[in-house]
């Protein structure tokens, strides 16, 4: 980073915390520090949404994601505009009727008090874990370009964001998103125009959209139906479906931030603006990590993308004999490619089948060697599960992005985080003070004494947070392993729910037995390992849901209880 | 404890009906996963 890249960078943060600081003025009561006191119009919910998923792992994940994988990953969401269809018919006018700060507040008003708390520490569990890995994405942004260690930038991103989140609750998270977001499309366009600027004269846009395709790297949709496959149709429509409805109908982190809406025709535009416009924003980051493939078609990527474990293999006897057949591969490679796309715009049949084989093959070559290097990193640390995913982009950025742009681009990846583990910890804070401290330990304390716990409560799990991100470099993508973390609890949270809108005489104690029965099918499922992530939304939502029915029918006496909620 | 209120449930700013909106909505969804499909077809 030169002095230009510093500049940008310090003056886009500080002016993006100073603006949600600034607008977050007056939130000194309950109400208005956690949710905003109903104020928000729907374009300011809906941009803090989507930015709560835009996070640093958008762009440092899903566009390395897309490097070595293809754009399947945006099968991931195709479920999620029948998810918010259902949350906007259902779940938002009830959490709208019954006035409530959390979704689990919900559930003791229809079912009881352990039910509340479970669903309260699930959440509390499954959302701790992620906001730790939230913290962790902008720490490698800054290990990479200041060479510090990942602990001591977690640390360091951690330490700001807490401070960040404890001064300026809901409000200040909201309006600081809605900024951010204004970069990160900025930020996105630019990357996306960059990377094509930088091809080589000889190849044309349209030459590097097919050079992507037969390389299989713009595989946006497959059909083929596999239990084992992390992205398809099937598990895009039917498992991030429940992902989402899971996401968005039961996670605070998401609930906290259409409850602040002034109205409920506010909080569902503000839900559907999201439906209509994830799938194409998460369409073109993928595009931008295919055309970053491409770009490294015709410039010799490095063997690994994380230079610090590349240096250290290169002491190993092996490494020359990977480097040098990386280096063959990646040179049949180019020019298979400068030749497959002439043929292809001359429509030569037969030289567009030679070079289409030749330009697969060296890809093989190019991808075993990168494996092979791989291999040798695990054997240098004991341990199987390396990836450079995340490296792959901020590895472009930093060496072939203009000066000034760099610095801009490290921003929105910055702030973006910022943003979204402010949320997170928020809504942790909120659920640990008024589902367990408020309810549990300590009612009918003032005002000025629960906002102060919030406090508290945030330093806690921002905190709790940092601890955790250590363990996220072991977790390969970042974007799947959010997702992965996610599954694992989301399932029986979305059981409960289910059971809560649609199962009247369902009472408490047998969807609290449903809900720890979903947890130990998740987890069963989980360590066999043979079944996509998506999948575990499924099988604990029904599993829920099966017992809890199983219960009722069973022994009415004692698990039936008719809800004196009305339900959509 | 929450308590049950009324909440007005006004209707959306176009399409005259939420209905309608979620209607739209699945269309879109429907037009944007197959555009995706011949996308990838094209480009395989």
């Amino acid at each position: 980073m030169r002095a230009l890249d510093w500049v940008v960078l310090l003056a886009s943060l500080i002016s993006i915390v100073a603006y949600g600081l600034y607008r977050s003025r007056g939130s000194n009561t309950v109400d208005r520090y956690l949710l905003a006191g109903k104020t928000m119009p729907w374009y300011a919910m809906a941009l803090s949404i989507m930015a709560t998923q835009a996070s640093a792992i958008t762009f440092i994940s899903t566009t390395g994601q897309s490097y070595v994988d293809g754009m399947r990953f945006v099968q991931a969401y195709f479920g999620l505009p029948l998810a918010m269809i259902v949350i906007c018919a259902t779940v938002v006018p009830v959490f709208y009727r019954a006035r409530v700060y959390t979704a689990y507040e919900y559930l003791e008003n229809r079912f009881d008090a352990k039910t509340r708390a479970l669903a309260s520490v699930i959440f509390l569990c499954q959302r701790g874990l992620s906001a730790g890995l939230t913290i962790y994405a902008p720490a490698i942004v800054l290990s990479v370009i200041l060479g510090w260690p990942e602990r001591a930038t977690t640390m360091l991103m951690g330490a700001t964001v807490i401070t960040y989140t404890v001064i300026g609750g809901i409000k200040a998270v909201t309006w600081s998103d809605v900024q951010q977001m204004g970069v990160i499309f900025l930020g996105l366009w630019i990357a996306l125009i960059t990377v094509i600027v930088l091809l080589p004269h000889s190849v044309s846009f349209g030459d590097a959209v097919y050079l992507a395709g037969a390389a299989g790297r713009l595989n946006a949709v497959t059909t083929n139906f596999d239990w084992n496959d992390r992205f398809n149709i099937w598990s895009g429509l039917i498992g991030s479906t429940f992902l989402f409805l899971s996401y968005f109908g039961c996670d605070q982190s998401q609930v906290q931030r259409y409850l602040t809406g002034r109205s409920i025709a506010e909080s569902r535009l503000s839900l559907l603006f999201n439906a209509v416009a994830k799938i194409p924003m998460q369409f073109f980051v993928l595009f931008i990590g295919a055309m970053v493939f491409v770009f490294y078609v015709f410039v010799e990527p490095p063997v690994l993308f994380q230079h610090a474990e590349l240096a250290r293999i290169t002491q190993a006897s092996e490494y020359h004999g990977v480097e040098t057949r990386y280096h063959e591969a990646f040179e049949r490679r180019r020019d298979a490619a400068l030749a497959l796309a002439q043929a292809h715009r001359a429509g030569d049949g037969a030289a567009h089948e030679h070079s289409l084989a030749d330009y697969r093959s060296a890809q093989q070559s190019l991808d075993a060697a990168r494996a092979n290097a791989a291999r040798l990193v695990e054997e240098n640390h004991g341990e199987k599960g390396f990836s450079d995913t995340n490296y792959i982009f901020l590895s472009f950025v930093t060496r072939y992005l203009p000066v000034g742009i760099v610095g801009l681009v490290i921003a929105v990846i910055m702030a973006a985080t910022m943003s979204a583990s402010s949320g997170e910890i928020n809504s942790l804070a909120t659920v640990t003070v008024v589902d367990i401290y408020r309810r549990h330990f300590r009612r009918g304390a003032s005002d000025h004494h629960y906002v102060t716990a919030s406090r508290w409560a945030t330093l806690f799990w921002g905190t709790y947070a940092v601890a955790f991100a250590g363990w996220g470099k072991k977790l390969g993508s970042l974007i799947v392993a959010v997702n992965v973390v996610g599954s694992l609890f989301y399932g029986s949270l979305l059981g409960c729910f289910v059971v809560a809108f649609a199962f009247r005489r369902v009472g408490g104690t047998a969807v609290f037995l449903g809900m720890l029965a979903g947890e130990a099918a998740i987890f069963w499922t989980f360590l066999r390992g043979n079944i996509s992530y998506l999948w575990y939304n499924v099988i604990g939502c029904v599993v829920v849901v099966a017992v809890s029915l199983a219960l009722t029918w069973v022994a009415p006496g004692v698990f039936a209880k008719p809800s004196s909620l009305p339900t959509q | 404890m929450p308590e049950l209120r009324e909440v007005p449930d006004s209707p959306p700013p176009f399409l005259g009906s939420w209905r309608r909106v979620y209607v739209a909505v699945l269309i879109y969804l429907a037009g944007v996963i197959l555009a995706a499909y011949f996308f990838a077809r094209a480009y395989r």
